[in-house]
C-alpha cells in the first residue's frame, strides 16, 4: 500500500511556549479518506498547517508520497495538496465560478486552450456546470465550497485537506458537500487521499478511518465504529457520537458497539419482534 | 421590551425597477423576556428581519415597535442612536469583526461608542468577558492571537458589554464544537434569566428546542407560523417538507422508525424524550 502522508516524531511548539505536537506519529495510506477530529483548540488545523508547509515543525519529519517536507522540497509537495477551508467567502478571486477555476490553473501555466476541458469537468464533477457564468458571491455558502472544491480538483491534486469546511454551511449546504465527496472517493477510489478535519460526527462517520486528537495527543484511531464505540473517551475529549450514537447508549437493553442507523433502526425491529 | 412588527414590507432598491422584494406582510410578536427563534431555509427572509430590530434597515412600508420605540420609513439616521443602545445584535460568525489590539479594548469599544466613559466601559467589558466565559489572562492578548471558540465569546462578549435589553443572535452556535455549543446555548439562557429579551436565528432545531419559548418561521420573506416548539414541532410532517424545515435530530428518527413500522405514542423533541419512548414502548412493551 502507498503511504501518502508519513508524520514521525513531529514535535511543534506555538509561539515557543504552548507545546501543540510532541512525539505525533500518523501514517495515512493512499486512497483513504481519514477524518481527523478533535474540539475546537485540540490542534487539527495545525496539523494541516504542518503538512502544507505553512508552518514549520520544530522537530520531526512530515513526508508526502516519499518525498520529506523541505525548504527545498516544500513546493512540489504542496501541488499535490489541494485545500479547502472553513470559510466560503475568503477563498474567491474570479469574477465568474470559471475564472475562479481558471485562477489557479494559470498559476500552473496550463495553456489557456486546454483550460475550459479541465474547467467544466472539474465543475460537472461537484455538480455546478450550469453556474460556470455566475458570480460566485452570488451562490449560497454550499455552492461555494463545492466551486472551491472544484478549484483545486482541476489541480488534480493526490491529497485533499478540507479543514472545517461545512462548519458555516446550513444543513442542506453541508449535505450537498458531503454528498459530493463520497462522490469523489466513488470517482477516484485510491487516486485521490481525502483528509476531512471536523468536529461533526455526523461528518467524520463518512470517512474510512477516524482519528481523534487532543492537545497533539493521538487519542483514538480505528473504523468510525470502532472510535464510535468509545463513548466514554469521546466524551472526555470533548466530542459526541452521532446522534444515533448518543441514542444508543441511552437505550436499556442497549446494543454491543456502536451501530449506524440503519443497523439500529434494523436492531430495533428485531427487538420489537 | 415587546418586539412587534405590523404589515411590514421591505424591499431593496424600494421605487426603482430593480426593486426586489424581501419581505411581505410581516406581523409578528416577540415576548418580553423570553427567547424567539427565527427559522426557515436559507434565503427566507431571517437576517432582512432581525436587522430591523434595532433599525439597520428600517421597513419600506408598516412599522416595528421595540418597546416604545416606533420604526417606520420615515425615522430619522439619528433618532436610531438610542434603539441601538437597547438591542445588541451579533451577527453570523461575529469574530470575523473583532478589530483592536487587545481583548478587552475591543469588548470596550460599544459602551465608549454610546458615551461611557473610559473606566465605566472598562468596567461593562470586563463584567461581559466574564459572562461569556472569557479568562481575564486572554484580556490583554490581541483578539486574533485566540482559538476560534474563545474568538466567538470574545465577540458575544462585544454585544453585551453595552447591556442591551434586546440581545439579537444570528447563528450563534454555528461552527462551534459541541462543548462550544452547549456553552454558548447556556448563555442564552442566563441571558434570559437576566431579564432580557432574546432572538435568535438557527438552523439546528434541537439548539431551538433546547432554549426557545417562542418560533417565528419563515417562508420566501412571509410568516408562516409563530407559536410555542411544542405545538410547532407536532405539525404535520407533510407541513415540514414543504416549508424544508427539518424536525429535531429526534423527531427525524421517530419518522424513520414510523416507516419501518415502529410507531411510537407521540412524537419525541429532545434525544432523551426518544430513548424514553424507546425503553418503554418498544424494549419492554
Amino acid at each position: 500500500m502507498t503511504q501518502a502522508i508519513k508524520i514521525n516524531n513531529l514535535k511543534y511548539t506555538y509561539d515557543d511556549k504552548d507545546t501543540v505536537f510532541d512525539d505525533f506519529n500518523l501514517e495515512i495510506n493512499a486512497g483513504q479518506w481519514l477524518a481527523l477530529v478533535g474540539h475546537n483548540g485540540s490542534g487539527k488545523s495545525t496539523l494541516a498547517k504542518l503538512i502544507l508547509g505553512l508552518i514549520e515543525a520544530d522537530n520531526g519529519t512530515i513526508t508526502v508520497f516519499g518525498e520529506q517536507l523541505r525548504i527545498d522540497t516544500v513546493h512540489h509537495v504542496r501541488e499535490q495538496i489541494g485545500m479547502v477551508f472553513q470559510n466560503p467567502d475568503n477563498q474567491f478571486v474570479g469574477a465568474t465560478v470559471a475564472d475562479d477555476v481558471a485562477f489557479g490553473l494559470e498559476n500552473k501555466e496550463m495553456l489557456s486552450s486546454d483550460m475550459p476541458n479541465v474547467i467544466d469537468e472539474a465543475l460537472t464533477i461537484v455538480g455546478m456546470q450550469d453556474f460556470k457564468d455566475r458570480e460566485p458571491h452570488m451562490l449560497s455558502g454550499g455552492q461555494k465550497q463545492r466551486v472551491a472544491l472544484a478549484s483545486v480538483l482541476a489541480l488534480q491534486p493526490k491529497i485533499i485537506i478540507l479543514d472545517e469546511a461545512t462548519a458555516m454551511l446550513d444543513p442542506d449546504g453541508r449535505a450537498t458537500v458531503m454528498a459530493t465527496l463520497q462522490d469523489l472517493k466513488q470517482r477516484f477510489g485510491s487516486e485521490l487521499t481525502l483528509i476531512t478535519i471536523t468536529h461533526d460526527m455526523n461528518e467524520a462517520m463518512l470517512a474510512d478511518r477516524v482519528v481523534v486528537i487532543n492537545d497533539g495527543q493521538l487519542i483514538l484511531d480505528g473504523a468510525p465504529s470502532e472510535v464510535f464505540s468509545q463513548y466514554d473517551v469521546m466524551h472526555h475529549n470533548g466530542l459526541e457520537l452521532p446522534f444515533v450514537g448518543e441514542l444508543a447508549v441511552r437505550l436499556d437493553p442497549k446494543p454491543d458497539g456502536y451501530l449506524d442507523e440503519r443497523e439500529l433502526i434494523k436492531w430495533l425491529s428485531d427487538l420489537k419482534k | 421590551m415587546a418586539i412587534r412588527f405590523e404589515k411590514v414590507n421591505f424591499s431593496y432598491g424600494a421605487g426603482t425597477t430593480l426593486a426586489q422584494s424581501i419581505l411581505h406582510d410581516v406581523t409578528l410578536e416577540m415576548p418580553t423576556g423570553q427567547v424567539t427563534a427565527i427559522v426557515g431555509q436559507t434565503g427566507s427572509g431571517k437576517s432582512t428581519l432581525i436587522q430591523h430590530i434595532n433599525g439597520l434597515l428600517k421597513p419600506t412600508s408598516g412599522r416595528v415597535t421595540i418597546d416604545n420605540f416606533e420604526l417606520t420609513h420615515h425615522t430619522k439616521e439619528k433618532e436610531l442612536v438610542k434603539l441601538r443602545k437597547s438591542v445588541g445584535i451579533a451577527f453570523q460568525f461575529p469574530e470575523n469583526q473583532l478589530f483592536a489590539n487587545t481583548v478587552l479594548e475591543d469588548v470596550m469599544y460599544a459602551p465608549v461608542n454610546f458615551g461611557a466613559t473610559k473606566s465605566e466601559a472598562k468596567l461593562a467589558a470586563e463584567h461581559a468577558l466574564t459572562r461569556t466565559g472569557v479568562v481575564r489572562e486572554l484580556w490583554g492578548k490581541s483578539p486574533f492571537e485566540l482559538s476560534g471558540g474563545q474568538m466567538r465569546r470574545v465577540a458575544m462578549a462585544g454585544t453585551l458589554s453595552s447591556d442591551p435589553s434586546v440581545v439579537v443572535m444570528d447563528e450563534p452556535a454555528a461552527g462551534l464544537d459541541p462543548k462550544g455549543q452547549g456553552e454558548l446555548l447556556q448563555l442564552v439562557l442566563e441571558l434570559k434569566k437576566l431579564g432580557k429579551t432574546i432572538v435568535i436565528i438557527s438552523h439546528q432545531m434541537d439548539h431551538v428546542i433546547a432554549v426557545a419559548d417562542h418560533v417565528v418561521v419563515m417562508h420566501e420573506g412571509r410568516v408562516v407560523a409563530q407559536e410555542s416548539p411544542q405545538i410547532l414541532f407536532n405539525r404535520d410532517i407533510t407541513w415540514f417538507k414543504t416549508m424544508k424545515l427539518d424536525l429535531p435530530k429526534a423527531g427525524q428518527l421517530a419518522e424513520k422508525l414510523r416507516d419501518e413500522g415502529i410507531t411510537l405514542s407521540r412524537r419525541p423533541l429532545t434525544l432523551n424524550e426518544l430513548a424514553d419512548l424507546i425503553n418503554t414502548e418498544v424494549s419492554h412493551e
